[in-house]
């Protein structure tokens, strides 16, 4: 019992109930501790219920105490027998049962908060705790003594910043590297590969300033991977769909964009109408984009160049022949105003004139050009119209031809068109042999592609399914690593609980013990089986020899006087024997019965009853006196 | 923990026997750590001797993927084990996982040092200094008598070694006001180190 | 302590005996709004006109009771002596018990403009702080960096200003410990030996 107390007490104690460290055991437990700790205990149970923790002195609030202790623990679906006096006359066995009942009903969270895994969140606050601690604790130092303000402390060392001078902006610059090296299929040529021994230096090595390799190195590897999971998300989404290769779908998307922004560049042109020339030239452009994508940004700038330094060119020439022409005149002021007004008068007429000359010319054009398509157009169509007279002559000319001769030339005419027919007839015939055939295979084969395509289909939703179901998995790889980084550290952090490895042990002492025990029951067993099977063949024997003793004592007996007596002997001693045998037994039971009283009597002592009753007399008294001082209290009242 | 392709590939070349061979591997890895971590290691790998078998293009994909492995591991402060399972994807041997990771986990605090100074930080206090005055009287005013602080705050900014001051006076009761605001942040901070 | 007055200051307050008292009273009042806020020129001819004398009188008579103000409460001048100061003047006892009043009333407030504009430095006048812990950066995505984050505000000449600084706990805890011994250096028994010798 020594064991189940200890587990008992040290659950106690676990959720807080103050125990001398002297207590071993329930028996030395008072009903103060008792109530005391019950009342923890269903507080620890039921989280909401009133009860004093300790007790009253007056001896009905007891009983009142002890009765709605009772009843919660039976309310818990205690089934043993169980009142007030249990715990304030409490006995060793019955107390035990309760504390048992009580300890198993404990909830397990409370008793060991970390048997579940803690949150993220909890994990994060302890790690802030303890770096502040350790940060809190640790001595200071001056700045000069510090490396660029790290300091390195604790055991295993680690290091903290108490400082911001070396501190540097995130840069980042690209790095090459050394590409495809690996792969055997693609030629790499020959002036790279001597590049990359020779000249690329290695990647430490790139940045102008070589703090900045960390920033580079994560940068070109975040935009690898963001580039990866780009692609992957759109072959995914659209490119599987489509069911090209790849490469395919590369290309095509490619060209898709092209043409977007062709199509862009197209309707922008349209919009602009301020000039024709210009549109003509986009036009151009597109048509260079969507033959060849590369080039277009070249085309475009250069030919816009062109044309601009045309314009240019032209207005400077312009204006350098004007001040040519001035500089000879030199006259005076007004003289020159004037003469330059008239100049510029007569120019502008002259202008005017040309303009409108121009413009009647570009109409005079205009028409030209729409005489010139519909004459044009009606050549085309007198050309036709010769082409068809040309062929009707032809027939009407045979016939004439033919004419002569009528009679003869109808019945070949005849025959040629009868053997044209047999020959149709055959050929149609010939057809359709080859037809059935062709006709058959073809339907065969569009069955057989329309399966094909389902069948891609299905195969096409398995691998949409897998890459789901691959995204799943490696995501619940993730989680599931996370969890159990998490375990570990909560493992390596809990410290290993003393008790449960005490628990451990003592339960196996105990089986231990059991199994000792059993076997030596067994031994005893086998002993009492032994000493049974004796006293049967001993008994037995004994009662054969007797039959035969007798029985050759009764023949001689009829003969001799002498026998006769030991006959009588006989008998007697054998009566006797027989009493002593069933005396011996008879103390055996007795001494059995006397060792079962004795165990009553230590049950019967283990209860307390003498201390119980007295206690309950003395409880008794003071019911008593408490109930005579409420009444003499009554009696005064009224 | 995520590499692109190109990353895997460089890693695979470094971790097959046929283009760095086993001896060679040890020293490449320490010259990786020790390229990242100090300017004057960084063109260290080239002048080696150990590597004049080598064919160089190999030696610097392999060098650049540990580069980047290196880096990635202590950006995300990857456990050994995870280490271990990249590594093995592009075939390592146990034994090659177990040297990188000895000689990475010896340098892992010292590259998450520099990988921890890259960023943006106000001026940092680092010391303080304060000289008591007592303030008697000026043109204007006689008899002040009051006890006046100076205190300079030193501190440190990004990309600065020299120490940068800020100073400012304090009555007696505005540096009572400053100390009891400064203590209520210990004690708070006290009390979430004791959590 | 005396104050010495100085014979030309005399001579301009001398005109105060001549005018009734309650014009004194008013001159007074016109010199404590002066130091207030600044001289008015137009206030002396005014009064001049009305009392039939000079402006340059008034001016004299106004402007030196407002430099006997401020120079004896710049020397923080106890009652006696500066009744003992201003006996020289000669004046009668109802205008000596006018100037002390005058004196005991405006004392604090002559004394607190002074403050205002003597030699200040930046001076301190708020702190407020937070905690933080850096949780990750672009380059370090793991790590618990505990920081102190402060934004100290100080004054100089009435413009208020504000740093934003930052500290680790290390470096907290020695602030705080440096700038409390600061505070304590002046509970101790050789500056208060030098408080008390000074006064």
């Amino acid at each position: 019992m020594e064991e189940v107390d200890n587990i008992i007490i040290h659950s106690l104690r676990s959720i807080g109930c103050e125990l001398d460290d002297e207590l071993t055991n329930l028996k030395q437990f008072s009903t103060e501790v008792i109530v005391a700790t019950i009342v923890k205990c269903i507080k620890f149970i039921k989280n909401e219920v009133e009860l004093p923790s300790t007790l009253p002195p007056g001896m009905s609030a007891r009983f009142r105490i002890g009765a709605s202790l009772a009843n919660h623990i039976q309310d818990m679906g205690y089934n043993g027998e169980i009142g007030y006096q249990t715990f304030l006359y409490s006995n060793e066995t019955e107390i035990r049962k309760v504390f048992m009942f009580l300890v198993e009903k404990l909830p397990k969270d409370t008793t060991q908060t970390s048997d579940e895994p803690i949150g993220a969140s909890v994990l994060l606050q302890r790690a802030i705790a303890a770096k502040l601690h350790q940060q809190m604790t640790s001595p200071w130092t001056p700045h000069y003594l510090k490396d660029r303000g790290i300091t390195w402390r604790g055991k295993p060392p680690s290091w903290q910043r108490e400082g911001a001078a070396c501190m540097y902006n995130y840069n980042s610059q690209h790095l090459s590297r050394p590409e495809g090296l690996t792969d055997l299929t693609r030629k790499i040529p020959k002036e790279i590969r001597n590049y990359y021994s020779t000249s690329l230096p290695f990647v430490t090595n790139q940045c102008r300033h070589h703090r900045d390799t960390f920033a580079s190195v994560i940068e070109s590897n975040t935009a690898e991977v963001a580039k990866q999971q780009e692609w992957e998300n759109e072959w995914n989404h659209s490119g599987l769909a489509s069911r090209l290769s790849k490469q395919e779908f590369i290309d095509k998307k490619k060209s898709k964009i092209q043409k977007m922004i062709a199509d862009r560049l197209r309707q922008d042109a349209k919009r602009d109408s301020s000039g024709t020339s210009s549109l003509s030239d986009l036009q151009q452009v597109m048509a260079a984009i969507s033959s060849r994508a590369k080039t277009d940004a070249r085309t475009k700038g250069s030919r816009f160049a062109h044309s601009e330094k045309l314009l240019f060119s032209k207005d400077e020439d312009a204006s350098l022949a004007q001040m040519s022409g001035e500089i000879p005149t030199k006259d005076t002021e007004e003289e020159q105003q004037r003469k330059r007004e008239e100049e510029m008068q007569s120019l502008r007429d002259e202008l005017g004139e040309l303009t409108s000359k121009l413009e009647s010319l570009e109409l005079e054009i205009k028409k030209f050009s729409a005489t010139q398509q519909q004459l044009e157009e009606s050549i085309n169509t007198e050309n036709r119209q010769i082409d068809d007279k040309e062929s009707s002559y032809n027939v009407k000319k045979k016939t004439m031809d033919l004419l002569p001769d009528a009679e003869n030339n109808i019945v070949k005419l005849q025959g040629v068109v009868e053997t044209s027919t047999q020959r149709l007839v055959t050929l149609a015939n010939k057809w359709e042999t080859h037809r059935a055939p062709l006709i058959q295979q073809y339907r065969e084969l569009k069955s057989l592609t329309s399966q094909k395509e389902s069948e891609a289909q299905k195969k096409l939703a398995e691998i949409r399914a897998f890459r789901e179901k691959m995204k799943e998995v490696a995501d619940e790889v993730r989680y599931k690593e996370d969890l159990q980084k998490q375990l570990q550290s909560e493992y390596e952090r809990m410290a290993k609980d003393v008790n449960r490895s005490a628990y451990t042990r003592k339960i196996l002492e105990i089986v231990a013990n059991i199994k000792k025990q059993k076997q030596e029951i067994d031994k005893v067993l086998v002993d009492t089986k032994l000493i049974q099977k004796e006293i049967n063949s001993l008994s037995g024997k004994l009662d054969r020899t007797f039959t035969v003793t007798d029985e050759l004592i009764f023949r001689d007996a009829k003969k001799d006087e002498a026998v006769k007596k030991a006959y009588r002997f006989l008998a007697a001693l054998h009566e006797n024997c027989e009493l002593l045998i069933s005396t011996v037994e008879e103390t055996g039971v007795i001494m059995r019965e006397i060792r079962d009283l004795e165990d009553q009597i230590e049950n019967e002592s283990g209860k307390k009853v003498l201390a119980n009753l007295e206690k309950i007399t003395q409880d008794y008294q003071e019911m008593k006196k408490e109930n005579s001082v409420l009444m003499s209290k009554l009696k005064q009242k009224q | 923990m995520e590499f692109g392709s190109s990353v895997l590939e460089e890693l695979s070349i470094a971790g097959d026997t046929a283009h760095i061979s086993d001896q060679c591997f040890n020293i490449l890895v320490t010259h990786a750590c020790q390229g990242l971590l100090a300017a004057s290691n960084r063109d260290d790998i080239a002048n080696d001797t150990s590597f004049k078998d080598t064919d160089k293009g190999s030696l610097k994909s392999a060098y650049s993927g540990l580069v980047t492995l290196i880096t990635e591991a202590t950006k995300w402060d990857a456990e050994p084990s995870s280490i271990g399972a990249v590594l093995e994807e592009c075939k390592f041997t146990i034994d090659r996982i177990n040297s990188f990771n000895n000689i990475y986990l010896a340098k892992k605090p010292l590259i998450q040092i520099l990988l921890g100074s890259i960023g943006k930080s106000p001026p940092h206090i680092v010391d303080v200094d304060w000289r008591l005055d007592y303030y008697i009287k000026n043109n204007h005013l006689d008899k002040v008598n009051q006890p006046v602080y100076l205190i300079t705050l030193k501190t440190e900014i990004p990309g600065n070694s020299e120490l940068q001051e800020i100073q400012f006076s304090c009555s007696m009761e505005q540096l009572q006001d400053l100390v009891g605001k400064l203590k209520d942040s210990t004690k708070c901070l006290e009390k979430i180190g004791q959590m | 302590m005396l104050l010495v007055l100085e014979d030309e200051h005399k001579k301009h307050l001398s005109f105060l005996p001549s005018v009734d008292i309650a014009v004194v009273k008013e001159f007074c009042r016109i010199s404590m709004e002066f130091i207030r806020k600044g001289t008015n020129p137009k206030v002396y001819t005014s009064a001049a006109q009305k009392l039939g004398v000079e402006a340059d009188q008034v001016q004299n008579g106004v402007e030196g009771l407002m430099y006997l103000l401020t120079e004896s409460s710049k020397l923080m001048l106890n009652q006696v002596d500066y009744q003992d100061s201003i006996i020289v003047l000669g004046f009668s006892e109802d205008l000596r018990e006018m100037l002390l009043q005058l004196y005991k009333e405006n004392r604090k407030e002559v004394r607190t403009i002074l403050s205002e504009i003597s030699m200040d430095l930046p001076h301190y006048r708020n702190l407020e702080w937070r905690f933080d812990v850096q949780l990750a950066s672009r380059s370090l995505r793991r790590q618990t960096t505990p920081l102190i984050l402060f934004k100290l505000h100080t004054e100089s000449y009435g413009e208020q200003e504000s740093h934003i600084l930052q500290t680790d706990p290390v470096n907290l805890v020695h602030l705080t410990k440096v700038l409390d011994e600061a505070l304590q250096e002046m509970k101790s028994p050789y500056c208060r030996r030098i408080v008390r010798n000074i006064k």
